[in-house]
């Protein structure tokens, strides 16, 4: 099983995400597969998703900490720098990755994500727009998202 | 013993040094009636140097030696300084002096370490594990890491591509770079060799005067002198090619021009186009022809036999003064005019005559490229092994038949102008008569010498190839064919120099109209050959 030579870096990383997790970040591992992470994610205080649980897919690949690990959200969100199926826009989950960065400061980047939407560097065109033309209504928009699809029912 | 003689001896026995005296007196005498014909292959000056693999690696190491002298720098920081301002040394130097501190600081070349702990032991901040100081390496901020981190840190960016010339500190924080003396300490054989052909690579890619030759395969560069009158180069591989646009040479036609036929080409071409360029029905017995030879000059297979013109797909009897010259097919206003290319056109929509219009210009594009690369090919089939060939049966040295040479050259040349010029013309503005007949007079003229060239290279030199003896007439051949050469020559010479005046010698009775025509460059419009030394100034970059 692939879990039998796991690199020492993931399992102290995984004892400490357990340990002393970040506030508001949960993250576990999958029970059959040590590489797959579970995360749930607070909407931070006084952004449009205060109040709401989501929940996301993380993923160490073969490369990892040479390569960045794979994030997705899995719960339907209304932000200009994450796309329908999830998809997240985040230098450090790209160009800017580097091995010295962690599991716990992605999942950090992604809360700080929430509570500083960019629409200047769009992964959703269309929400994107509508953030840059009434940011009123389009937060009002993803309030709205978060209450009908993150209340942790 | 003859000179000629002892040429072909040293060439048999192989002893290398045939370029002795002898061999260039030899030289000299194929050359002397041919002067003219000499100057047609490179009739501009030189101002381009081509660069081998080997060329590049010793100025990129001079430039790295003089910055190290100059600013007292290691040579791994001279090449990330380098690499940093594109391999421009003066600029290099430049920023250096005016504020090394800020240069030091951008590059990533720090001088004065992090603070870590004391401890002889250290925790890698990418595998977490403890490590003794002796295993671990920092850049020059003196962030640690263990050197099995390092090794996979640097291999990861090496095969990402050149991005690893610009490296930095894992450390997110941290801006140091990531020198060659790291990578050559901590990096895997393989990935050295990975990161050096980077180094390279960047040399030219980053310059502003250095590009790759494009043809596939290629591996030289040319490095071209900015002040330069012509775009064309040619590189050693032989292929020729416009530096500025990096498309295949286009003189007389401007890089702009070239770039809007192409896109056209590529919109319209694709389907119809190649089966209306490559087979065409006989016009008599209707059996599909492909062409496979170079000149228009159609002749069907037995029994059918009928010649034709590949252009017009009349018959080849009928060529002459009507249709401007026995040779000439060019005049689609004329043929137009008659009637010949459709009767009932005036009921048809614009869109189908701007498309005939298009397809007229694209086909005589299309087939004088094609026919262009059979010269080629049969250029190199004769200097490989059909000239030895004449050479014996005609008892000639092949220094004595060089003009076969040039006569081909000169055609693969003509060729390519000639179907540069049917671009040309679907961009003339169909308004402009005067220029039109002007332009289409020259073509005509060019393109009549030519497909007489192409005939008499082609057809009656076969002749003398098919021949076990000597034969009488090849003296006259070779009077008629360099003739044939040099006439056409100056044709084409006539040709280009007019289009690239913009056919400003006819006066255009439309005075808005001419301007235009004679005003190529717009700033994204780079004329092909630049007009004057006040247009260079203006296209240097720098």
């Amino acid at each position: 099983m692939a879990n039998s030579n796991l690199p020492r870096r993931i399992i102290k990383e995984t004892q400490r995400l357990l340990s002393e997790p970040a506030p508001g970040i949960s993250a576990s591992p999958s029970e059959d597969n040590m590489r797959y992470f579970n995360v749930m994610i607070l909407g931070p205080t006084q952004s449009p998703y205060e109040g709401g649980v989501f929940k996301l897919e993380l993923f160490l690949p073969e490369e990892y900490p040479m390569a960045a690990p794979k994030v997705r959200f899995l719960t339907k969100i209304y932000h200009p720098n994450i796309d329908k199926l999830g998809r997240i826009c985040l230098d450090i989950l790209k160009d800017k990755w580097s091995p010295a960065l962690q599991i716990r400061t992605v999942l950090l980047s992604i809360q700080a994500l929430l509570s500083a939407p960019n629409p200047d560097d769009p992964l959703s065109e269309n929400i994107a727009k509508h953030w840059k033309t009434n940011e009123a209504e389009a937060v009002e928009t993803a309030k709205e998202w978060t209450r009908l699809y993150a209340s942790g029912a | 013993m003859d000179p000629e003689d002892e040429l072909r001896d040293n060439e048999s026995t192989g002893d290398g040094d045939f370029c002795s005296d002898d061999g260039i007196a030899d030289y000299d005498y194929g050359d002397a009636d041919f002067a003219e014909s000499q100057e047609i292959v490179s009739p501009l000056k030189q101002n381009y140097t081509i660069l081998s693999e080997a060329d590049i690696r010793q100025r990129q190491e001079e430039d790295i030696t003089q910055i190290c002298a100059i600013l007292s720098v290691s040579r791994s920081a001279a090449c990330n300084l380098l690499c940093h301002y594109k391999w421009n040394v003066s600029k290099v130097q430049d920023e250096w002096f005016a504020n090394e501190e800020n240069v030091c600081k951008v590059v990533g070349l720090l001088h004065n370490p992090v603070k870590t702990s004391n401890s002889r032991k250290l925790n890698c901040g990418i595998c977490f594990e403890n490590y003794d100081r002796s295993k671990m390496s920092a850049a020059s901020c003196g962030h640690y890491f263990c050197n099995a981190c390092w090794k996979g840190y640097i291999t990861t960016s090496i095969n990402e591509g050149p991005g690893c010339l610009m490296l930095r500190c894992p450390d997110p924080s941290c801006n140091a770079a990531v020198d060659w003396d790291m990578i050559d300490r901590l990096a895997g054989f393989e990935e050295k060799e990975k990161y050096a052909r980077h180094l390279l690579r960047s040399y030219v890619e980053d310059s502003k005067k250095i590009k790759w030759c494009p043809s596939p395969g290629c591996e030289f560069a040319v490095d071209f002198d900015i002040n330069s009158i012509s775009y064309d180069v040619c590189c050693y591989c032989s292929h020729s090619f416009c530096w500025n646009c990096i498309e295949e040479v286009h003189r007389p036609v401007e890089c702009g021009m070239v770039a809007k036929w192409i896109i056209k080409n590529n919109a319209e071409s694709e389907n119809t186009n190649w089966i209306l360029v490559n087979s065409k029905p006989c016009p008599k017995c209707k059996r599909p022809i492909e062409k496979n030879q170079g000149c228009m000059h159609m002749t069907c297979r037995a029994p059918c036999k009928f010649e034709f013109c590949w252009l017009c797909l009349g018959a080849w009897s009928e060529h002459g003064a009507k249709t401007g010259g026995f040779y000439s097919c060019n005049g689609y206003e004329t043929a137009r005019r008659d009637g010949m290319y459709d009767e009932s056109e005036k009921r048809r929509k614009r869109a189908k005559l701007s498309l005939e219009r298009y397809t007229h210009y694209y086909e005589r594009w299309a087939t004088n490229e094609s026919s262009r690369k059979k010269a080629l090919e049969d250029l190199h089939i004769m200097q490989t092994n059909k000239l030895e060939k004449l050479s014996l049966r005609q008892g000639l040295s092949e220094a004595q038949l060089k003009f076969i040479i040039d006569a081909w050259l000169q055609i693969v040349e003509c060729r390519r102008v000639l179907k540069w010029t049917y671009a040309y013309g679907y961009y003339l503005p169909e308004h402009e008569d005067t220029k039109r007949q002007f332009f289409e007079y020259l073509q005509g003229e060019a393109e009549f010498g030519l497909e007489r060239l192409h005939q008499c290279a082609e057809k009656e030199l076969q002749e003398f190839l098919d021949a076990d003896t000597p034969m009488k007439g090849f003296d006259n051949f070779r009077v008629k064919l360099t003739r044939l050469t040099s006439v056409t020559h100056n044709y084409f010479e006539n040709l280009v120099q007019a289009l690239e005046r913009g056919l400003m010698d006819v006066d255009s009775s439309d005075p808005q109209s001419s301007s235009k025509s004679s005003s190529p460059s717009s700033p994204g419009d780079m004329p092909g050959k630049m007009k004057s030394s006040k247009a260079t100034e203006a296209d240097d970059p720098s």
